[in-house]
């Protein structure tokens, strides 16, 4: 049984009832009156010179309320990091890939916005055009940023021991290269947003987003308008997985034309759009070269990645830092040594997804780890336990594992999926493998160089009391976090969820740094816990007062005051807030004081009852060069099991099912956790199986659309059999650390694993489609004969 | 993404809606289920200016198994065929092809007449009405014509129809005793894909046991789904097993004229083929030894 009365529990999600009848709120469903409508023009070509741009003719088109190019909107240049402000709102002297924003119009209706975007005259001067990392990396290639030679966008070189000197005493070394390929998130809800630029010089802008906090920051410096003047907004989202964790050039244009006007205006991106804007994961060519002992001690790890960055940076500084570091756990590895490579091309920027950098790189080890442990004749299972860290360890890239039930999980899924009656025993064309994975919980710094808290909450009691509202500006996209933060206000306060309102989503809720590298529950998390409890303590020092009863022999639970010690006589206060509730049937007649009562006398005395709270990471350890990208305050782990059937005839692979245990340090809504720990598993699936995004010789991406680029569909969901790892974190409110991204880690190796047991093929390239399958037993069959 | 602007119309019957088609020609469109030409019309593939909706005619809706062929309406749904205990006893591979189609959304809507009439190279249902030698009525003004569906597709998107016509019903002659077919589709996914290589596969046997008669379709593998004659040929007269149905299958793989495309390369499907048949005689074999 659990100690707590409100967490740790399986509670029904907050926005379930609108979600379920269709009343949730998203950038679609709104409207505002005199609102007009977006729409951009975006470069048909993946490398040119504007020569000249015309507008004239869109601007004489009637219904046309305002026209925008660079001209009007200045060059500011923005981006995620500021180490790489590499993008401006819109190209003025040359576009960089098919999709480039170019100009801007707002009219009183869609067809009328598009028509006009069609009339813009843009005179181009075609460049030559690099799609590939081969192709931007030869000598003489087209350069993109004049100021990036060579097209490197950013490279990454650190050495953590000795690696050649280790490797140099090594029994086995074993090198392996890998590729995943260019992905897309296929989140349900395109981006959208609505920006409204009042007669006082305000602008609210309502957004699709992950982070309210950022994209103010930019709407604001690219835009040139105090942060004071800028208010962000985030209706319900339909999920982000990274790719809206920065401001967006719909988010700026929108609200450049509402302030050229002085109407809402409202933009969108088709899903052609979304596919074109891209920032999702990148393709990571790993080459690893592990050096291990004969018993299966992992001595070394020398590591060479090149990401195919696309037109900008976009977060692909911290995506190349991350490729790296997220390699140092969860195995104790002495010596690291990376290089990565980030190069630019005519292609769209690739950024941040869940599982930030690291997914690949996990992917390629995993399976190098699985041919090691082969080779020495060892069973995966123990190769990984053997060199697993435990609670307390640092990695040599300095993340400290301040809880890690890694063990367990492996234990948990080992049995969980009988692996013992299966390895080994399973007929030709069935297979079964496994992986393991860890990430951060928050990144230790904020995208930009701040000491700024990563989150604040306030926590204000209805002056009628009974009821708690918590305002945070977190990010509720779908992952359920306005529940978690609720469960954690109603047990930190001591109430019931029912006596808890929450609002999130609004920057001017406070400071959040938003729902990105699986920071919130943490982060924010601990914030409204801060919060609750000082509202709380408000509460209670009242009642110590007025009852002649310290604050320590008091406690509230289920929204009730409990007395620790004797009968204490409260009648005076009951009989006050009954006065103040003449002709109210429901008020407390008998029975215990009620929170009601209390809040409401804490009020009659102090005023409005305010508790705030925050909190920013402590002093983490790295002093090196990019030790703040996988620095966290605490990791989340995980192990999975996957078990698949190939058809050896046509390379078709079926997962069958899925057994998959999450340290989540402690689960505050055990369902959401399950939640997320089955929406990794069908993520990763897709990445391993089928998803690729593709482009035709121009640069233009030929499968934009859920038909031709392939998520996983229910029919190829495996049976997924979940098991929650508590580890109690000690930097963890409650103990409670992520499961957003670090669940999505062994997916793809353990399939990876589990195929080569079917078949008996390594596979080092994504995704496993039949024929890339198909091929690969062509091979192996030929190889054997030949 | 907008739907370009169109006139709508709506006729009760078959002989209005031919009316209707005759009065505008090649600048109308019929829609039945509409999951093939709306996504045509928002991505400005196709901008009719009239569009003709025939899913409220329903004498095209029918199915009927009572006479000496079997009689589906073009408006028959694909949910329906999917589902059908006739589809099921009498042509399963045709009911195999429409549980594979799309997705139980896109199956709602989807049409019989309207999966021939898109006329796409993958698509799931004329695989296995060519290998049950289906026929289709073309209804127009002047009059009512019948074709073999052998020669109903012309390539992608163009069918045999005139402007002016309309797919009515497709008629499938009633099974001999002791024949049976089988199909499948392979994509990437399980589910909503478009098809990498789908096979049909037809076949009667003698009172022998020999093979009087063999049909395979084959999907993906040139502009319109083709017959796979040299298989078809080495199989007749023969006893049927699986030594026989492996060798038609690296025929149908010759007899396929596959394209490399961004969904795979032209020697994979060309092998795929070669599985699909072989795996499809098996199924029809099964089939033909349990019907009398
Ligand atoms: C998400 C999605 C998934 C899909 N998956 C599949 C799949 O797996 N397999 C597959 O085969 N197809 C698939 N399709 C395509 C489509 O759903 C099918 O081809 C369907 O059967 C078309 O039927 P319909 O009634 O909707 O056709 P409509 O869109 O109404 O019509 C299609 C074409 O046929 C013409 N037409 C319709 N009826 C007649 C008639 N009676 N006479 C003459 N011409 C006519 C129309 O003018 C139009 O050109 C998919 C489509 C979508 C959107």
């Amino acid at each position: 049984m659990s100690e707590y009365t409100v967490i740790n529990s399986r509670a029904v999600r907050v926005d379930t009832p609108d979600k379920a009848t269709g009343k949730a709120v998203f950038i679609d469903d709104m409207t505002m009156p005199g609102m007009l409508y977006g729409a951009l023009l975006q470069s048909p070509l993946a490398h040119a010179r504007i020569v000249s741009i015309d507008t004239s003719k869109a601007r004489n088109l009637p219904g046309v309320k305002s026209v925008v190019t660079a001209a009007e909107a200045g060059l500011v240049k923005y981006g995620v990091s500021p180490a790489r402000y590499d993008e401006t709102l819109f190209c003025h002297e040359k576009v960089r890939y098919v999709g480039d924003d170019i100009a801007a119009v707002a009219a009183v209706d869609m067809e009328t916005a598009l028509k006009a975007v069609s009339l813009i005259e843009v005179e181009y001067e075609e460049l030559p055009a690099v799609f590939t990392i081969e192709e931007a990396m030869k000598a003489g290639a087209p350069v993109l940023h004049d100021n990036y030679p060579g097209n490197i966008c950013a490279e990454v070189h650190s050495e953590f021991g000795n690696v050649e000197e280790a490797l140099a005493d090594c029994d086995l070394i074993k090198t392996t290269t890998f590729q995943n390929k260019r992905q897309d998130a296929a989140f349900i809800e395109p981006q959208g947003c609505i920006a409204s630029y009042d007669l006082s010089g305000n602008l609210t802008l309502y957004s699709s987003t992950q982070v309210p906090h950022y994209v103010q920051r930019t709407v604001a410096m690219v835009l040139k308008l105090p942060v004071g003047k800028v208010r962000v907004v985030k209706p319900y989202v339909g999920a982000g997985f990274g790719i809206k964790a920065s401001a967006n050039p719909l988010e700026l244009s929108a609200c450049l034309l509402s302030m050229k006007t002085g109407k809402p205006v409202k933009m969108n991106y088709n899903r052609e759009q979304v596919f074109q804007y891209g920032r999702a994961r990148h393709q990571f060519t790993h080459t690893m070269t592990t050096g291990v002992k004969k018993d299966g001690t992992i001595m070394a790890l020398k590591h060479l990645c090149y990401l195919d960055g696309g037109a900008y940076s976009s977060f692909g500084i911290a995506t190349v830092y991350y490729a790296g570091s997220l390699l140092g756990g969860p195995y104790k590895l002495p010596n690291m040594k990376y290089d990565g490579y980030r190069i630019y091309n005519n292609k769209p920027a690739c950024g941040a997804m869940r599982g930030h950098g690291g997914v690949a790189a996990r992917a390629c080890w995993e399976q190098q780890l699985d041919m090691i442990a082969e080779e020495l004749k060892i069973s995966p299972i123990e190769l990984r336990l053997k060199n697993m860290m435990v609670a307390g360890d640092v990695t040599c890239n300095d993340l400290n594992m301040s809880s890690l039930g890694m063990k367990e999980c492996i234990e948990a899924v080992k049995d969980g999926s009988e692996w013992t009656a299966k390895k080994g025993k399973l007929p030709k064309g069935k297979g079964i493998g496994m992986a393991c994975g860890f990430f951060v919980s928050g990144a230790g710094y904020p995208i930009y160089r701040s000491d700024t808290f990563h989150g604040t909450v306030i926590v204000k009691l209805t002056e009628d009391g009974g009821t708690a509202l918590v305002y945070t500006a977190s990010a509720e996209i779908g992952q359920g976090s306005d529940t978690t933060f609720a469960m954690i206000a109603a047990e930190a306060l001591g109430i019931r969820l029912e006596d808890v309102r929450l609002e999130s989503g609004d920057t001017d809720f406070g400071v959040d740094l938003g729902a990105y590298s699986s920071r919130q529950t943490l982060m924010t998390g601990h914030a409204v816990k801060e919060a609750a409890e000082d509202a709380r303590r408000q509460v209670l020092e009242v009642l110590a007062k007025e009852l002649n009863v310290p604050v320590e022999n008091m406690d509230i639970k289920n929204s009730l005051i409990e007395f620790k010690q004797g009968n204490v006589d409260f009648t005076g206060l009951r009989t006050r807030y009954s006065k103040e509730h003449r002709g109210w049937n429901d008020n407390p007649a008998d029975g215990p004081l009620t929170f009601r009562e209390a809040s409401r006398i804490a009020y009659l005395s102090k005023g409005s009852i305010v508790g705030t709270g925050k909190y920013k990471p402590p002093e983490l350890g790295g002093k090196y060069k990019g030790a703040t990208v996988g620095t966290s305050p605490a990791y989340g782990c995980s192990a999975q099991i996957a078990e698949v059937t190939v058809d050896e005839e046509t390379g078709q692979i079926t997962v069958d099912r899925i057994t998959d245990a999450h340290d989540c340090g402690l689960a505050i809504n055990v369902t959401s956790v399950e939640g997320q720990m089955e929406g990794s598993v069908s993520m990763g699936l897709g990445e391993a199986l089928f998803e690729e995004v593709k482009f035709d010789k121009k640069g233009h991406v030929i499968n934009a659309d859920l038909a031709e680029y392939k998520i996983p569909t229910m029919l190829d969901m495996p049976q997924i059999k979940t098991i929650i790892v508590e580890s109690n974190e000690p930097n963890g409110p409650f103990g409670a650390k992520e499961v957003g991204e670090g669940a999505i880690m062994p997916t793809i190796p353990a399939i990876l694993n589990a195929v080569y047991d079917a078949i008996g093929v390594r596979i080092h390239e994504l995704p496993m489609t039949p024929e890339r399958v198909y091929l690969a037993i062509q091979e192996a069959k030929k190889g054997k004969t030949g | 993404m907008l739907l370009p602007k169109f006139d709508f119309h709506e006729p009760k019957t078959l002989n209005e809606a031919c009316q209707i088609l005759a009065a505008y020609g090649v600048k109308a469109k019929l829609i039945a289920g509409g999951t093939d030409l709306m996504v045509n019309m928002k991505k400005k593939i196709l901008s009719p200016e009239q569009v003709i909706s025939i899913s409220r005619i329903g004498e095209l809706k029918k199915l009927d198994t009572s006479g000496d062929s079997i009689r589906i309406g073009s408006c028959f749904t694909v949910a329906d065929l999917s589902t059908s205990d006739a589809i099921q006893k009498h042509l399963s591979a045709l009911g195999e092809g429409a549980k594979n189609l799309g997705t139980p959304l896109i199956r709602n809507l989807a049409t019989i007449g309207g999966n021939l009439g898109s006329a796409r190279p993958a698509a799931d249902l004329p695989p296995a009405l060519m290998a049950y030698g289906a026929q289709v009525v073309l209804n127009s003004l002047s009059g009512e014509r019948t074709l073999s569906l052998d020669k109903f597709f012309l390539g992608p998107g163009f069918t045999a129809a005139k402007p002016d016509e309309i797919l009515s019903e497709i008629q499938i002659p009633s099974l001999p005793p002791h024949s049976g077919a089988g199909y499948i589709n392979i994509g990437i996914r399980k589910g909503q894909d478009c098809n990498l290589v789908n096979v049909a596969s037809f076949i009667a046997l003698d009172t022998d046991g020999t093979i009087r008669n063999a049909r395979i379709v084959m999907g993906c593998v040139g502009p319109i789904p083709l017959r796979a004659s040299s298989a078809e040929k080495m199989l007749i007269g023969q006893k049927p097993e699986s030594a026989l149905f492996a060798r038609a299958g690296a025929a149908a793989s010759l007899d396929s004229t596959p394209i490399d495309d961004f969904r795979g390369t032209a020697a994979y499907k060309r092998d795929m083929v070669g599985v699909l048949t072989r795996r499809t005689l098996d199924i029809a074999f099964r089939e033909a030894t349990h019907r009398q």
